[in-house]
């Protein structure tokens, strides 16, 4: 392993990434995409050990509390410096706290208290249909219309979509950068998790996911 | 010392556009190299364009080469702010040229390797970025003729 990453190599190297995530496979195996970060340097490498983790973590089916993900947030902050990474963990956490918001209120519990920048927002406008935040968040009134209705893979579409727009917008900006490859590998996640999932257990690990909230008296983010 | 200060820039003047058509050139070559290796293993075919391509920001270095024998002469104080003027000049006109030329190969490499089909319209702003350095190139071999002195024997 080098000190520094030859970024151009890199980026050519890795297959070309669809416009859109709703396609039937990867662009790239998980294998063969761990052969190519092997190019990276050092520094580059143990940033992208992070980033992945964090994706890792963010994609586990959920029995966490608050605090856990109270906890996992902030020693994600305490430990990363670069800021798209901090952009990339802080937009998850957003989506994850208002989609668990959007959760607890139709199942009549409280707000969330963790975690992110919109805490205190949502327990603000906890009335509000979409919290006072469709207008930064436009897929908050289309996923809540698919909660009603239950319906787990049309939830799990408008989440990814917002993600994946995201990505596809700050990835326009970057060419032959370390940027670009954090971009590729969480726009990667996305393909991955979706190729994944189809209608029948998506509606199970709704289905599990509920139970486990009313169990758990709402304790979960 | 001041004769001497005006007669050394007379001579960079000289060899600057080899000079930084050069490092212009080690720059783009390289970026747009590394971007055809990477390439390399993720096509099936074709190798022969993607390395060739990486290979045109090595023409600045030739420009270069052409406006410092033009501008090659015998260094006097009335030629020499001309010299370095012009050879200065140029030679950022064909750095920056050959840099972000193989900003554009590598560009280009990196769109040919999943969509072959459109190697000649993504290898034209590589072409255009030339021609700008074409452009440089010409009319310093015009401005570096009215220089005092003359090219040297």
């Amino acid at each position: 392993m080098t000190t520094s990453t030859n970024y151009y190599s890199l980026v050519a190297s890795l297959p070309y990434m669809p416009r859109w995530f709703d396609v039937d496979e990867v662009p790239i195996s998980r294998i063969r995409l761990e052969q190519r970060l092997k190019m990276l340097g050092e520094r580059d490498k143990s940033v992208v050990e992070q980033v992945q983790g964090f994706l890792h973590w963010d994609r586990q089916e959920s029995e966490r509390t608050d605090e856990d993900v109270q906890r996992e947030y902030t020693r994600l902050m305490n430990s990363i410096a670069n800021r798209l990474v901090r952009d990339i963990i802080n937009h998850r956490m957003d989506i994850r706290t208002v989609t668990c918001a959007l959760r607890r209120r139709r199942l009549s519990l409280e707000p969330p208290s963790a975690v992110g920048q919109y805490v205190s927002h949502i327990q603000k406008n906890w009335q509000h249909p979409d919290f006072r935040l469709a207008r930064e968040h436009t897929w908050i009134p289309r996923v809540s219309k698919h909660l009603e209705s239950n319906q787990p893979l049309d939830v799990e579409r408008e989440l990814l979509t917002a993600t994946w727009n995201r990505w596809v917008k700050l990835a326009d900006n970057f060419h032959f950068s370390f940027e670009t490859i954090l971009l590729y590998l969480a726009r990667w996640e996305i393909v991955d998790r979706w190729t994944r999932l189809d209608a029948a257990p998506g509606r199970q690990r709704f289905d599990r996911l509920l139970a486990q909230t009313l169990e758990s008296d709402g304790d979960v983010a | 010392m001041e004769t001497f200060v005006i007669l050394s820039l007379g001579w960079a003047g000289i060899f600057l556009p080899t000079a930084l058509g050069a490092i212009g050139s080690i720059v783009g070559c390289a970026r747009a190299g590394q971007a055809a290796s990477g390439a390399l293993l993720d096509v099936e075919g074709g190798y022969g364009r993607l390395v060739g391509a990486s290979a045109l920001p090595s023409s600045q270095t030739i420009y270069g080469i052409v406006v410092t024998m033009q501008l090659n002469r015998v260094v006097t104080i009335e030629a020499s702010p001309g010299l370095f003027a012009v050879g200065l000049l140029v030679g950022l006109a064909l750095i920056f040229s050959a840099i972000l030329q193989g900003s554009c190969c590598a560009s280009a490499i990196n769109t040919t390797k999943s969509k072959p089909e459109v190697f000649g319209l993504a290898i034209a702003p590589a072409a255009i970025v030339e021609g700008f350095a074409v452009f440089a190139f010409i009319f310093a071999m015009i401005v570096g003729g009215g220089i005092p002195g003359g090219p040297a024997n």
